[in-house]
Parts: structure tokens; C-alpha cells; sequence
């Protein structure tokens, strides 16, 4: 045995230690790995197939725990509740995603083209504080605007138009749209940061030879920035979309959902099947419906993102 | 110098009006924090005398303790999530490992994995490790799904950094350990602060899962406890209205201080999503 070893010296210690080399880099690299590890796979994976799995099951957390099959996902689709939450989700999203389609948009233009460069950026400025304020404040400070002899009702008041008044957030005849409305005119920091990072991309000489050519702003709109920030805008429609089709924050401030269903959404229904029912499993059941209309959502966007994103 | 058309006037005019509709319930916000209710039954549109700015003492001696809440959990994550991802953006950066596309790509699926699934399973798990109504869970939550993106931020961010010092490091003798923390970790400040500022926002914000992890006062972060105000039916609504300012100034300072930080960190983390 040392024979052999010592007639192969040079080849084996060679491999041998580039066998060590590579043993050890691989311990490195799962040292620095490991705090994102132990974090990821105890807080997010773990989690997350628990509520895969348990969507199958009869399951309240403590002494219920029972194998159902798809008992919970029949149930849902015989559930009205959760029909008229996936209504109201759809209004929300649908009117949240052309509301930020247009009016951020309009902001990011109107202050890209200001002449004055300390008076757009005071305007930036002033256009991106509110997003600083926590979302929370701003839907309590909503519910203000909104309640009895609140901000609205003093508006409507001071114009002469008492005949409006109403409980906004009380009937369910207004609270879905008044919930809409909620930090009007919608021109809110993250979006219109896009387009104007958008804006500020496009090439200065083509704005040059538009002006030469005397196009109007309009023309100029529609030939030159809407084209050419076409990346930007998909980027808003996909964010617009997955963020408010997860929104329950919003509603849980301003109404609970209520009047009756009114304003229910898919997400809050999951809350409030787990945490004021104890239906955890039905609870996941909702959870992973949401969550594959999500994913279904980002793989389609995606198919008809790529080959235009590649033109920009 | 450019001239005045009607079309940079007509410019002016939307944008003013859409920045004042913007901006009225937060200019309303702070004159009624400084009102009794009598004032704001009968001036309800402007500010007015006297300021009461004692709705903003009272209303501290009542929070204070849950925003010191808020920045022990806030920096709690904003340091866990800096551990992860610095370490873990490191070891995708110079180690080739068997599995290291497949285990990034793990890390980064996460992040289209939206968080109310999690919630129930979240918490019974936080509830069998006894945890439920600590600063652990509030913390622990939040870091682990933030820190997918920062482990990407940090990562691009840590291979776009100069080979050459690195290597110029190692043939010193240096390991590691001391590469990662005297030389890699200094040079990436800017994004160290982008993860920073995306986190701090996270953290200060976060409403939902603090919601469900906690009850009682002892850990309740200031969001929570802002819908808990009391005071003198005459005091109440002002004082509310300034627990609101209380609650958004570090946010605001932050944002004034390191603006371009803030609008980095803003917009990397909504691209994430």
C-alpha cells in the first residue's frame, strides 16, 4: 500500500488535493449558505407545502385534522360567498389596473416636459411623498374622508349638494366604488416612478427631430413616448394586477368587507375562514385557487412579454 | 430659455390640480392633528389658532412604547435580511457549487409565492415553536420571504464588483471570511443601503402579520396600535390625526435624508414582484 502510493505520488496527491479543494469550497459555499437556508426552508418552504397539503384536509389547526380529498375545493366552487368576493376582486383589480394605466402615466409626462428643473423636481418630490406615509394611515385617514360628516360630506355640503349624502362605506350600493376610490386621483409614487425612469430613457434627439418636425404633444405622445415606454407600461399592468389581487389591507381598514359581501375579497375571505372560523383547511383551499389564478396570470403575461420586450 | 405656450400652461394647470387632489387628505391630516373638536367643527378647511400641539405630546406618552416596537422589529429584519443575503450573494458570487442554479432559482420562486398563502401555516408554525407574541415572530416572518429579492439585489450588485481586488486579496493569503468583510462588504454600500431601505419600509409598514402574531400590548408595533388611541372626546380625533404624523416621520425623514437611496430602494422593490 505505501508502495503503490508512493509510485503514483504525483498524480494522486495532484488529485487528491484538488478533491480536497473542491470538498472544501463546496463547505464554504454551504456555510454562507446556510443562514438563508435554515430561514428560507423553516419560515417559507415549510409553510408552504403545509398549505398545499392541507388544502386536502378537514383541518382546524388543533383537533381536527382529517384527509377530505377535494371536499374543500368542491365546496369553494359551490360557494357563493367566495363568487362574489372573485366579483368584487374583479372590479377592484380591473379598475385599479386602468387607473394606473392612465393617471400616473399622466403625471410622469407632465412632469417630464416641465421646463423648469427646480420646479419638476419639487413636483417629483411632492408627487412621491405620499407612497413615504404607511398604506395603513392613508386608508384610515380614508375612512375619515369617507365616514359620517367626514371630509366628503363637509365637500358636498360646502357645494350645495346635501342630497348626496349617504353612508359610503355603509350601503352596498357605494362602498365597492368608494373603496375604488380610495387615494384619488390614483397618481400614486411607485408607478409613476416607472414611467418617468421610462421616460427619462427615451434618446433626447428623437424629442429634437419631433420638435423640427413641429408635432403637437399629443402627436408626440402617441408616436414617440407611448411606443418607446411600452416596456414600462406591461411592467405596470403585470404589478398593478398581482399586487391588488392580493389586496385585503385595503378592505379590512375600510369596511371588513361589508356590507354583507359588498366588498369582500378571495383574500380576506382566506383570513377570515382561518382566523374567525377556524377553517384552516378550507382557508388553504382559497389560498391555492388565488395562487394558481396568480401564477396562471404571470406565465401568460410573460408569454406575450417576451418577444415584444425584446424590441425595446 | 424656453418660451410659454399654452400647452406648457395647460401642462401646469393638470398637474397642479392632480398634486392639490393628491395632496388635500394629508394637508387635512395635519391640521386637524392640531385641532379640539370645536375647531373642527367650525373650520373644518383650514388650519387654526390656537395649534395644539399638546394633541401631539399626549398622544406620544401613549404610543412611544410601540414605536419602540416598530424599530426593534425593523431593525431586526433589516439585519437578518442583510445576513442572508449578503452571505448568500456571496457564495453565488465566487464558489461554483453542484446544484447553484438550481438552488438560486429555489430562493428567487419564492418571491411569486404571494404571502396571505403562508399566513395560516405561518402561524401555527410560529405557534408550535412558542413564539407567537414575541419580537422573534415579527421579525422572523417578513425576513425570510425578503430576502429572496435582496439575495438577487445583492448578488448582481456583488458581480458587478472589480475581480482584480479580490484576487489581489487572495494571493495575500487573505480568506474568505476576510474578503467577504473587509473588501466586498465595504464596496457595496449602495446596495447594502437600497436592501436597507426596502426592509425599513417593510418592516415599519407591515400590518397583516402583526395582526395575527400578536396580542395584548407588550410587542405591538405602532400600526397596530394607532387604531387604539384615547383621550378627551374633545382631544380625540386630533390626537389620533397626530399619532398618524408620529407614526410616518421616520419613514419621511429617511426619505429627505437619502432620497435617491429611498427612490432606488422603492423601485427595486416593487420591479421584484
Amino acid at each position: 500500500m505505501a508502495g503503490r502510493m508512493l509510485s503514483q505520488t504525483p498524480v494522486s496527491s495532484h488529485r487528491a488535493s484538488r478533491t480536497k479543494k473542491i470538498v472544501k469550497t463546496h463547505l464554504k459555499a454551504l456555510l454562507f449558505l446556510a443562514p438563508i437556508f435554515i430561514s428560507m426552508g423553516l419560515f417559507k418552504y415549510i409553510p408552504f407545502f403545509t398549505a398545499l397539503i392541507k388544502s386536502l384536509y378537514e383541518w382546524n389547526g388543533a383537533n381536527i385534522d382529517k384527509f377530505v380529498g377535494l371536499r374543500n375545493f368542491i365546496g369553494l366552487f359551490q360557494d357563493t360567498t367566495f363568487y362574489a368576493s372573485m366579483k368584487n376582486i374583479a372590479i377592484f383589480t380591473g379598475s385599479f389596473v386602468a387607473i394606473q394605466l392612465v393617471f400616473p402615466l399622466l403625471a410622469a409626462v407632465g412632469v417630464f416636459h416641465m421646463a423648469h428643473s427646480r420646479l419638476q423636481n419639487l413636483y417629483k418630490l411632492l408627487f412621491l411623498v405620499p407612497m413615504v406615509v404607511p398604506h395603513i394611515i392613508v386608508y384610515m385617514l380614508w375612512r375619515w374622508i369617507y365616514m359620517n360628516d367626514g371630509m366628503l360630506d363637509r365637500l358636498l355640503q360646502a357645494l350645495g349638494l346635501e342630497s348626496w349624502i349617504r353612508a359610503w362605506l355603509g350601503e352596498s350600493g357605494t362602498a365597492l366604488w368608494s373603496i375604488v376610490f380610495v387615494n384619488f386621483p390614483w397618481v400614486s409614487g411607485i408607478y409613476f416612478l416607472i414611467y418617468l425612469a421610462g421616460l427619462i430613457a427615451i434618446s433626447q434627439e428623437l424629442f429634437e427631430v419631433g420638435k423640427l418636425e413641429g408635432i403637437s404633444g399629443w402627436q408626440r405622445l402617441w408616436h414617440i413616448e407611448l411606443p418607446l415606454i411600452r416596456g414600462q407600461i406591461r411592467l405596470v399592468l403585470i404589478l398593478a394586477f398581482v399586487n391588488q389581487f392580493q389586496s385585503f389591507e385595503n378592505v379590512l381598514v375600510l369596511t371588513n368587507g361589508g356590507p354583507g359581501f359588498s366588498t369582500l375579497t378571495p383574500a380576506l375571505y382566506l383570513y377570515k375562514k382561518g382566523f374567525e372560523y377556524n377553517e384552516f383547511g378550507y382557508a388553504s383551499a382559497i389560498g391555492v385557487v388565488i395562487f394558481a389564478i396568480l401564477m396562471v396570470f404571470t406565465l401568460v403575461t410573460q408569454r406575450f412579454v417576451k418577444p415584444a420586450e425584446k424590441s425595446d | 430659455m424656453k418660451k410659454w405656450t399654452l400647452g406648457a400652461a395647460l401642462n401646469y394647470i393638470v398637474l397642479t390640480l392632480l398634486l392639490v387632489l393628491t395632496l388635500v387628505p394629508f394637508y387635512m391630516l395635519l391640521i386637524t392633528s392640531l385641532k379640539y373638536r370645536d375647531q373642527i367643527v367650525h373650520q373644518f378647511w383650514l388650519p387654526s389658532f390656537p395649534f395644539h400641539f399638546n394633541n401631539y405630546v399626549d398622544v406620544f406618552a401613549q404610543i412611544w412604547p410601540f414605536i419602540w416596537n416598530s424599530a426593534i422589529i425593523t431593525a431586526g429584519i433589516i439585519v437578518c435580511v442583510l445576513i442572508n443575503s449578503t452571505m448568500a450573494g456571496y457564495a453565488f458570487t465566487r464558489f461554483s457549487f453542484i446544484g447553484k442554479n438550481a438552488i438560486y432559482n429555489l430562493i428567487l420562486v419564492l418571491m411569486m409565492v404571494p404571502s396571505f398563502l403562508l399566513l395560516i401555516p405561518q402561524f401555527l408554525l410560529f405557534k408550535n415553536l412558542g413564539l407567537i407574541n414575541t419580537y422573534w415572530a415579527q421579525i422572523f416572518g417578513p425576513m425570510a420571504g425578503s430576502s429572496a429579492m435582496a439575495t438577487m439585489l445583492v448578488r448582481t450588485f456583488f458581480e458587478g464588483l472589480p475581480n482584480s481586488l479580490i484576487e489581489s486579496a487572495e494571493v495575500e493569503g487573505a480568506g474568505d471570511f476576510r474578503i467577504f468583510g473587509q473588501i466586498v462588504l465595504p464596496l457595496s454600500y449602495p446596495i447594502l443601503s437600497t436592501v436597507a431601505i426596502i426592509n425599513a419600509l417593510l418592516g415599519w409598514n407591515n400590518y397583516i402579520w402583526p395582526l395575527v402574531i400578536t396580542s395584548g400590548n407588550k410587542v405591538k408595533p405602532i400600526i397596530l396600535a394607532l387604531g387604539n388611541v384615547s383621550g378627551p372626546l374633545d382631544q380625540v380625533q386630533g390626537m389620533q390625526f397626530a399619532g398618524y404624523v408620529i407614526a410616518s416621520l421616520p419613514l419621511l425623514l429617511l426619505f429627505f435624508f437619502a432620497t435617491k437611496s429611498f427612490i432606488e430602494g422603492m423601485t427595486a422593490g416593487a420591479v421584484k414582484a
